[in-house]
């Protein structure tokens, strides 16, 4: 009984330490590091060829200015990110670029970081509430969409029907983009919209539902789609139906498999979001908040068409 | 003579399971072709439900044989993925024989169907807890092995193994036959197939009478799975690309297909010609719904109520029997 309770208080003590210690461990990283040495980098996902290119441009530009950058696979799973960026500004960090899950979800998260001094850069997708964060390195999808459609446009003639495979419903990108393929349509009024909906980004979505487009009856003239993945999907049932000819397909991201569609001749075009650029320019946004200097809030990077004339310089 | 009726009854119980099932079937075909007359009914349409049925439908085989068992396999999708990832690996222009990708995917298929297998027969961890493990990891594996990105770039021949035809017939839909034939007659016409219905139905009985239980749970779980590396095979090369999230949800939707069939989830009952019916429903809705131009968020919300609705008939059809 004696030791029993001995022992009781001797547990609760300990956790009780370890907790205080804890508490107060927060704050001994900081301040006076002269030299801005770690950093971090929290990206939506690592499942394609995009986020795969962005995370090797952020880890080059941080090799280059020779601090370390841990990168944290937040597995699409907003609740996973903001998890791992409150762990990430509790241990203490020199600063993070966060690609976001969720243009909303993670502003807490984000606030509280700059809230303990520590700079964030958002890449690629913005907040909803820009002001929360640091800076902005990235795009305007709105752009993107609008360079991409304008071209299918202009292989119509400005007439034709148009199908269009979205990405997942509210992410920024599909907002983004819908945005700018609209301003183009609502330009150019002898291009009708026949058939719009969601492929989420993949391949065989896309396949299958391109598939049972082309034999509903309606003519499709393009078919514009808001990924090189989708596209590609796209691609495959044109080419299944023997109407590659007649249908053009337009992607958007320059993937290595889209840039060689496009070399070869099947892809009608794609579009690069510079994602390297993006990636570099992240990393040296970040280094040069935590250096103490200041960055204009917001870097847009642009969006270049890729069509079978220009892709040899992405190749 | 009590008992007679009681057996008929249950033969008519299960018969009209079916039966609605089909009826059902027949209806929302009629409902689609009305609502597009000139799309829905061409053969070249048709050809095409048949396509996209078979993937699903191959899975849905090795499923089928999973839940009469008395199981449940989750990682089918993932597996299909790795599947996928290491079959284009392997079968880019000029490298490999084409039955070198073909051999690798159903190794893989089975290396995780044995993986499953022992864990339920030998670990005795519940079918849902150690597929869902293996779901998991195995995607983890084929992120790896894919570096995160599609596996592009495969060979010509390799693409038509899922692209080709045969006499006009899509030999997706050839493959889908075979292995439906295949696992109708391992169902109804061996003693295995008769012993996979006796494990599901009362598995302590099974025992007791002598079956090896835990050799033929292994035996059913590598079924599966290599059906799932057949099928995963099939998806690279329908889409000319090996992607490591590819057949995300693909193991929901052969669940469905064999639900929607009239399986009982609670195993030992139920026939093969139910999950072709409810691979081709699934097929059909798909089709018929994006030909209409449907979003494919209404279309979830009819695929669910669809299964809640088979699973309905089946529990009220069970319950007239006792």
């Amino acid at each position: 009984m004696k030791t029993r309770k001995v022992l009781s208080i001797v547990l609760v003590l300990l956790m009780m330490t370890a907790i205080l210690a804890a508490c107060g461990g927060g704050a001994k990283e900081e301040p006076a590091a002269q030299e801005p040495k770690e950093f971090a980098f929290f990206i939506s996902h690592m499942t394609n060829a995009f986020t795969i290119e962005l995370s090797d441009a952020v880890k080059a530009k941080a090799a280059e200015l020779g601090v370390n950058v841990t990168v944290n696979d937040g597995g699409k799973d907003a609740a996973k990110q903001i998890s791992q960026i409150e762990t990430t500004v509790n241990q203490g960090i020199d600063g993070i670029i966060i690609e976001p899950v969720s243009v909303d979800a993670i502003i807490p998260a984000v606030k509280a970081a700059t809230e303990a001094g520590i700079p964030v850069v958002i890449v690629n997708q913005q907040i909803s509430d820009p002001s929360a964060a640091s800076a902005y390195v990235g795009v305007a999808n709105k752009d993107g969409g609008a360079l991409e459609m304008t071209k299918a446009v202009e292989d119509l003639g400005g007439k034709g029907n148009v199908a269009i495979l979205l990405g997942p419903m509210g992410s920024d990108a599909q907002i983004g983009r819908s945005e700018g393929y609209k301003a183009v349509i609502d330009a150019n009024p002898g291009v009708t919209v026949v058939f719009e909906s969601t492929a989420n980004w993949t391949t065989d979505e896309a396949l299958k539902l391109v598939e049972n487009w082309l034999q509903s009856g309606k003519e499709i003239n393009a078919i514009v789609a808001q990924n090189d993945g989708m596209a590609l999907g796209a691609l495959k049932a044109v080419e299944d139906a023997k109407l590659q000819d007649k249908i053009k397909v337009y992607g958007l991201d320059a993937t290595p498999d889209a840039l060689a569609a496009v070399k070869e001749g099947r892809l009608a075009a794609t579009v690069s979001q510079s994602t390297t650029t993006q990636g570099l320019e992240a990393m040296n946004t970040v280094y040069k908040l935590a250096m103490g200097e200041t960055v204009e809030p917001e870097l847009l990077v642009d969006f270049t068409l890729i069509t079978s004339e220009n892709v040899d310089e992405f190749l | 003579m009590k008992g007679e009726s009681g057996i008929k009854k249950g033969k008519l119980g299960e018969n009209i399971r079916e039966l609605g099932i089909l009826i059902a079937f027949i209806v929302i075909i009629a409902f689609l072709m009305a609502l597009s007359p000139d799309a829905f009914a061409r053969p070249s349409n048709l050809i095409n439900i048949v396509k996209q049925a078979s993937i699903n439908g191959i899975l849905a085989c090795g499923m089928m044989l999973v839940i009469i068992s008395g199981g449940i396999d989750l990682s089918v999708g993932s597996t299909a993925a790795l599947a996928g990832v290491m079959a284009a690996h392997f079968s880019h222009p000029g490298e490999y024989p084409l039955f070198v990708p073909i051999v690798i995917a159903l190794i893989i298929g089975a290396a995780v169907g044995v993986v499953n297998g022992i864990g339920v027969a030998y670990g005795e961890i519940p079918p849902f807890i150690i597929t869902l493990g293996t779901m998991t990891a195995v995607r983890g594996v084929s992120l790896i092995a894919s570096g995160g990105a599609p596996v592009f770039n495969v060979s010509k021949p390799f693409e038509y193994v899922a692209s080709g035809f045969l006499f006009g017939i899509p030999l997706l839909a050839v493959y889908f036959l075979i292995i439906v034939l295949i696992s109708a007659f391992i169902l109804t016409r061996t003693v295995f197939g008769r012993r996979v219905y006796t494990i599901g139905g009362n598995e302590t009985a099974a025992k007791v009478s002598g079956i090896n239980v835990r050799k033929m749970k292994i035996m059913v779980y590598t079924y599966a799975g290599m059906l799932a590396g057949f099928a995963g095979m099939l998806l690279a090369s329908r889409t000319v690309s090996g992607s490591p999230t590819a057949g995300s949800g693909y193991e929901l939707d052969a669940i469905a297909a064999v639900i929607i069939g009239g399986i009982s989830m609670a195993g030992g009952a139920g026939k093969w010609y139910g999950t072709v019916i409810g691979a081709l429903m699934i097929a059909v809705i798909g089709n018929g719904l994006d030909i209409l131009g449907v979003s494919s968020h209404y279309q979830l919300i009819i695929k669910g109520a669809i299964i809640v609705f088979a699973v309905l008939i089946d529990i009220k059809s069970k319950s007239r029997n006792v």
